[in-house]
Parts: structure tokens; sequence; C-alpha cells
């Protein structure tokens, strides 16, 4: 993509959404990769509640850590990797679906004992 | 003709779907209190609810973004969590008002504890909610809150003094703090948020498009605005009847004897269907509004068209809004008094939700050609003014008048 963006303003906070239009979780935060002087790289797109606590005022973000979570990638933080990015708009289209990326884990817990219930 | 057809079904449902416990509270006490002279604050929050629903549906329906999705992506996360926890605690204290609000009622029709009444009619609630599609819950319950117009029947039964009614679209600039506390309970009562983010969101629910903008603005303008006249005809009817006796509406269910004065039996039973309906529904629309603002942030998966199965932390969402409502409702609060704090503590916050609306159906970078034309951008900006006094003066009179208790 040679088209120059806004990471904060098209990006960050945005809802994503897999191939199958399903909405798995916003842009908490993006993970950019390269040492100082050098060309940075955006590497992926950072989900999950663990990475909120990163992103209040200094001062609140222990307090973050506790209602939210700890930076956990894999399991309060999925990083989704940019090359799976497939379109931003309105939402963030990923090329993947949710399940493969592991995103909305914590829907699927949930999902049969709701669908066991007629009408639901 | 299925189109127009279809318009018009989602239009009286919109009509039906207007009041709610704090409209029927607070209209009713006001005419009981001061007569005709508030009647003036209803089209002031009826037109507000209007401009600020409108603007949220186009924003919904051309870029398909309900109100906590604008307000992630406005306010970013920090201040974008703020606004989320005030937003769920109002809408919490609305949950169980409401609920309390069913029981209350139940209470009339049987003789039962009230706390079992309000654990049947929140399962009660649960059930229909589980069991019926997104349109079937928004008409069922608009449909079946269109009797309350028994209301506006009874205040034109008693042949009303059209030029009294007249004077009080007109200020009189009292200076007593409960007239004004009540003006500004009215109009926050009209401009209950909740409603706009269940509406947004029902947009998305519903696939609408930039094709269906006209139905939007029909909504808006008609549904709310006939909506309106419902909560004028309780004000006028607790004006004719209620002021002259002296009797205070400080119980739910004094406020369903505005319909037996003029019809017996029949107004009556009428009366408390209409509310119960009208309640029941508002009870709904608030507990997903709750899960829709929570789901909407955190970008989970959200609706009912996606099925419990397919939305399950959204669906956990609601139901723990209920069971959280009916914990607060086991305290022991008086729901009247949860409805007035529920009421006034909206309005405190409604300009944190309004304005990243406001701003984003203004942006042509989003809404293209839909963005707001120069009526919703005057009425967007003279409301944020009016939402800012409002909410500004609602907590001073809230505590001077002791939440209307004098």
């Amino acid at each position: 993509m040679d088209e120059r963006f806004d990471l904060a303003y098209r990006l960050l906070d945005e809802q994503i959404v897999d191939v199958d239009g399903r909405r798995c979780g916003r842009v908490d935060d993006v993970e950019l990769i390269g040492a100082a002087g050098e060309p940075l790289r955006l590497s992926g797109l950072l989900t999950g509640r663990g990475a909120y606590a990163a992103r209040l005022p200094r001062r609140l973000r222990a307090l973050g850590r506790k209602l939210f979570g700890d930076d956990v990638r894999g399991a309060t933080v999925q990083h989704v990797p940019w090359s799976q990015v497939d379109e931003m708009g309105a939402t963030v289209r990923l090329l993947g679906r949710a399940i493969d990326l592991g995103l909305g884990r914590e829907d699927r817990g949930l999902q049969r004992p709701f669908g066991r219930i007629p009408g639901g | 003709m299925k189109a127009i057809l279809r318009v018009a079904l989602g239009l009286i449902a919109a009509i039906g779907g207007f009041v709610d416990i704090g409209d029927l509270v607070f209209n009713t006490q006001a005419g009981a209190l001061f007569g005709y002279e508030l009647l003036w604050a209803v089209p002031i929050g009826v037109v507000g609810i209007a401009v600020y629903a409108e603007m949220s549906g186009r924003v919904a329906a051309v870029t398909k973004r309900p109100v906590f999705d604008v307000i992630r992506m406005r306010m970013g996360l920090s201040t974008g969590l703020i606004v989320l926890v005030a937003s769920l605690f109002v809408n919490l204290l609305t949950v169980a008002a409401e609920i309390g609000g069913v029981a209350i009622l139940l209470q009339l029709f049987f003789d039962a504890p009230f706390m079992l009444f309000a654990l049947v009619g929140a399962l009660g609630l649960i059930v229909i909610i589980w069991i019926t599609p997104f349109e079937g819950i928004e008409r069922l319950f608009g449909y079946l809150g269109l009797i309350l117009f028994v209301f506006v029947a009874a205040a034109l039964h008693e042949h009303p003094d059209w030029h009294a009614v007249g004077g009080g679209f007109v200020p009189n600039g009292k200076s007593s703090t409960l007239y004004w506390y009540f003006a500004v309970g009215l109009i926050a009562a009209a401009l209950m948020p909740y409603e706009v983010y269940f509406y947004s969101s029902g947009a998305v629910e519903e696939g609408w498009k930039p094709s269906d903008l006209l139905v939007n603005r029909l909504n808006a303008v008609i549904g709310y605005g006939i909506g309106g006249l419902l909560s004028i005809g309780l004000m006028m009817a607790s004006a004719q009847l209620f002021e002259p006796a002296g009797v205070e509406p400080d119980h739910l269910g004094t406020v369903p004897l505005l319909a037996q004065l003029p019809y017996g039996e029949t107004g009556l039973v009428l009366a408390l269907l209409g509310m119960l309906f009208a309640i029941g529904g508002a009870a709904v629309d608030a507990s997903f509004a709750a899960a829709y603002s929570i789901a909407q942030f955190a970008g989970w998966e959200w609706g009912k068209y996606r099925r419990a199965s397919g939305a399950p932390r959204f669906t956990l969402a609601w139901l723990l809004f209920f069971a959280l409502g009916l914990a607060v409702l086991m305290t022991g609060i008086d729901p009247l008094d949860l409805t007035e704090y529920s009421v006034v503590l909206s309005v405190v916050a409604l300009p944190l939700t309004y304005v990243p609306v406001l701003l984003i159906a203004r942006d042509r970078t989003f809404m293209g050609e839909y963005a707001n034309g120069p009526v919703a951008r005057v009425l967007g900006w003279v409301y944020l003014v009016v939402l800012c006094v409002v909410a500004v003066a609602a907590i001073p009179l809230l505590l001077a008048t002791n939440a209307g208790g004098g």
C-alpha cells in the first residue's frame, strides 16, 4: 500500500471484522517494529482487553491492569499480522477467519450452551 | 405498497415505544402539582430526542456505526471508557426502575410480594426476548404501548380549557425550584439516551441503508412527535383530575386512575395494560442498550439477528443487566425514587454521548452527501446548548428539591 494514512485516525479503535463478516474485536493498539533511526514497520494490530491498560493515562494504568488484566500475548491480547488485513473502511476487514487468528475466543465457550436452548 | 406498510408499521411502533416509567412519573406529577404550566417542557424534550435519534439513525444507516461505535472511534479508549461507565451506571438504574415498575403494576392485578413479581416480570421479559426476533420485539411492545392513548382520550373527555392549555406551552418564569426541577425532569424523561443507543443499534440490526433515511426521518419526526402527545395527554389528564382534587401521584398505581375516573373499570384495565407494555418494553430496550454499549465499545459480535449462540457475550451482557437490575431492587430502594434518579442522572451524562454523534453527523469524510443539512446543523448545535444547560442545572435542582420531595 503506497497510500498515506493516519494511523490514529483510520486504524486505532476501529472494529475488526473477519472474512465472514463476524465482529471480532477492536484495534486496541498497533505494534511498530524497528530501531531508532531506521524505518519503522507496522507489524500488526493488537486486540483484547489486555491492551487497554497501556493506553490509559499513566496514573490509571495500575488500576487498568487490575480491571482488564495484564498484557499476555495469546491470552488477553491477540496479535493480528498486518499481512492479514484485507481492507480498511468503516471496519478493518481481515483475510482469514476469526477462529484461525485466535480472535473471539471468549465467545466460543458460551456458544454451545446458548445454542442448546431452543431459540438460541 | 409493501414498503409503505413496512414504514407505517415501524412508525406505529416508534409512537408506542416512546413512553416509559420516567415519562409516566414526571408527566403525571407535573400535571398534579402545576396543572398545565409545564406543558412547554414536553416539546423541548421531544424535539431533542427527535434531533438526536435522527442524527444517530442517519449515521448508523450511512456508516453502519451505532452510537458506541462512534464514541469509541471519536473519543478513543480512555475518554470512551469514562463515557461507557457513566452510561452503564444510569442504564442500570433505568433497567432496575423499569423492572420495578412492571412489578408494581403486576401487584395491582394479583396479590403477591413485590420481589416475586420483579423476578416473574424479569423472567417473562427474558423469555419474550429469547424467542422473538428483533423486529418482533420492537413491534410487540410498541403496538401494545399504544393502549396508552386511553390517557389522551381521558384528557379530551374532560373538555379541557384550550386557552389554558395553550398558555401552558409558554414558560412562565416561576421562581420555585420545584417547578424548575420538574421542567428539567420532563425534558430529561423525553430524552432518555438508552432510547437512542437502542434506536441506532436497531438501525444496524435491521440493515438500514442510505435508502432508508426517509424512514429514519419519519420515525424521528412523526414517531417521536406523536409519542410526545402521549406525554401531553398524561399531563393534561393529571392537571384536570389530580390537581383540583389535590392528589399527589406518588405511587405508580395512582396513574391508571386517570383513565378509571372517566371510563370506569375498562379504562383502568386498559391503562394498566398500556403501562405494563410500555414499561416492560422500556426494560427490554434499556437492558439491550447496555449490552449494545459494552459490545460495541469492546468490539464483540452483537445483535439479536445473530441469535444468542452467534453473539454469546452480547447475550450474556443483557441477561446480566436484568440480573443486576433485580439486585438493585433487592436493596429495597423505591422504584419511583430510582426512576427520578435514573432520569435526572441520564441527562447529566447525555452531552457525553451526544457530542460524538453530532461531530460525526456533520463530518463529510464519513457522511458524504448525507452529512447534516442546514436544519440538522442548526438544531444540532442549539440542542447541544440546551443539553448542557439542563445537565448543569439537573444535580443542584435534584438536591435542592430533595428529588421532587419538596
